[in-house]
């Protein structure tokens, strides 16, 4: 046997010079950039797992502000990576990037409203991940993941029942900005339990927690939800006043969705306190929002809020836009079951230029439960 | 000035990380060898082949969350003794090398376990340095 096969033909020894994380990044950018770029790097390329590492990097930091690109392009490099290298990098390393860019896709589908297929990708994410070499904290992430979309699905007891486990993971392992997250997820789901009271001490803590401090995006979600409870509680300058904490800290982190969702947010406390046109301002801007980051179902579900706001203010023709532009995305989306009457009564009603507020709000009240 | 200042301070803190895994790599490379030469009975030129292998690896792994590069030492071992079993199992099934008890022995356990075994000796050697 030559000497060379010895050694050459494992584990591969095609090592070129290294890339610096700069250029890693760099060619990460560009091969995110072209949705058919050659693949010329074989499997089992130092060079490709650098930058397939550094793309995961980008996408992580991208999740918040283009969740629905993101999504597309990370299951486009797991499709590739399936299909083109059976083999890639050392050891665990192929497990580790399938895992993260399945976990990538994950959020990008649940963020944007595609639940089955972020179940999938989490399925995905666990299955590669297991296989890694010290897999407890990215399984502790998954699973993470996974009680998020189970908060996204009104799963309130079972987020609020599994929770402690994630975070004594998170806590044993040291990974403190997890462990807040897991503390922002447990006041989410005692404030949609009614636990009011037990969120906003939750939120309090969270919004002084150092931990967070690198995180500006994360911590202006924390203010956007103190918000709501001090407005659910009729504290409306309290509220707005956490409400312009969270907007400066969002914009700072690049966070759209989350000013989408903080748009919605503020339009709901405008509209408690009576300043309808300011409400619809409001949430006209949030429908923006949703639409520029690619959130179809959400920016339909909010028009449904216009749509009820502008006919509260007489601005009946109005309304029926915004329904006739959301009822599409409805339907496409499957977002209500077929055959769903107050689809049907609400599209009868906007044809006859009689809008019908029962089914809107029938229609709307039945996106809330299952949105 | 602001941003070029902030870009300073990055790349000083990447810098540092990069100093540490080497650091880390540095100290614990002495066991790999062991491990390599005497365990799995690499030759030395081999050995030093999976070693660079091995810190190509690490220095990628200690990106990864939920541990510090010091505590990452155990997945080290881990990796070198996974490394070195499949290297010699791949030689031993191909006919390029032969296998004498000890060789089999050593490549009929698992990985981990073996890694374990070695994890030890980081114990005495965190002591040792504790108490320098």
């Amino acid at each position: 046997m030559p000497e060379t096969a010895r050694i050459l033909s494992f584990p591969a020894r095609t090592r070129r010079h290294e890339l610096s994380r700069v250029d890693a990044r760099d060619a990460a950018e560009l091969l995110l950039s072209s949705a058919s770029s050659a693949w010329s790097e074989d499997g089992e390329s130092e060079q490709l797992v650098e930058v397939l590492l550094a793309a995961c990097n980008i996408l992580r930091e991208r999740i918040n502000s283009t969740p629905a690109e993101v999504g597309m392009s990370a299951s486009a490099l797991y499709a590739r990576l399936q299909e083109t290298c059976p083999r890639l990098g050392l050891f665990d390393e192929r497990h580790f990037l399938m895992g993260e860019l399945a976990w990538l896709a994950g959020n990008g589908c649940r963020l944007g409203g595609r639940r089955e297929d972020a179940e999938r990708w989490f399925d995905r994410s666990d299955s590669n991940f297991r296989h890694t070499v010290n897999p407890a904290p990215l399984l502790a992430r998954v699973s993470f993941s996974r009680l998020s979309l189970r908060y996204d699905m009104h799963r309130y007891d079972e987020v609020l029942e599994f929770l402690p486990s994630v975070s004594l993971s998170f806590e044993k392992l040291g990974m403190q900005l997890d462990l807040a997250k897991t503390r922002f997820l447990e006041a989410l789901a005692l404030k949609e339990s009614g636990r009011l009271d037990a969120a906003v001490e939750v939120l309090e803590r969270l919004t002084v927690d150092s931990a967070l401090e690198s995180e500006p995006g994360f911590l202006g979600m924390a203010f956007v939800n103190l918000g709501d409870l001090r407005a659910q509680d009729g504290d409306f300058e309290q509220a707005l006043t956490s409400y312009g904490r969270a907007h400066a800290l969002l914009k700072n982190a690049n966070h759209t969705y989350a000013i989408a969702h903080l748009r919605v947010s503020v339009a709901d406390t405008l509209q408690r306190q009576g300043k309808n046109e300011a409400a619809i301002e409001a949430f006209r801007g949030a429908v923006a929002s949703y639409a520029a980051i690619g959130m179809p179902t959400w920016e339909a579900y909010v028009r449904l809020f216009l749509a009820e706001a502008l006919l509260g203010a007489g601005r009946a023709r109005e309304a029926e836009w915004e329904i006739l532009a959301a009822l599409p995305t409805i339907e496409d989306q499957q977002m209500v079951p077929e055959g769903f009457a107050a689809v049907a009564l609400l599209r009868e009603s906007v044809k006859q230029r009689k809008t019908d507020p029962k089914a809107l709000l029938e229609l709307r009240q039945y996106l809330k439960a299952k949105n | 000035m602001e941003i070029s200042q902030e870009h300073d301070s990055a790349a000083t803190s990447e810098e540092q990380f990069e100093s540490e895994i080497q650091t880390v790599f540095q100290e614990t490379l002495g066991l790999i060898h062991i491990a390599l030469v005497s365990h799995y009975q690499l030759s030395e030129q081999e050995a030093t082949e999976l070693e660079k292998d091995l810190f190509v690896w690490f220095r990628r792994f200690c990106y990864r969350p939920g541990a510090s590069i010091r505590e990452n030492r155990p997945y080290l071992l881990v990796a070198c003794c996974q490394f070195a079993r499949e290297y010699q199992k791949y030689l031993v099934g191909t006919g390029v090398r032969t296998t004498d008890e000890r060789l089999t022995r050593i490549l009929d356990r698992e990985p981990v376990d073996v890694a374990h075994d070695f994890s030890r000796s980081l114990q005495l050697y965190d002591f040792r340095r504790s108490d320098a």
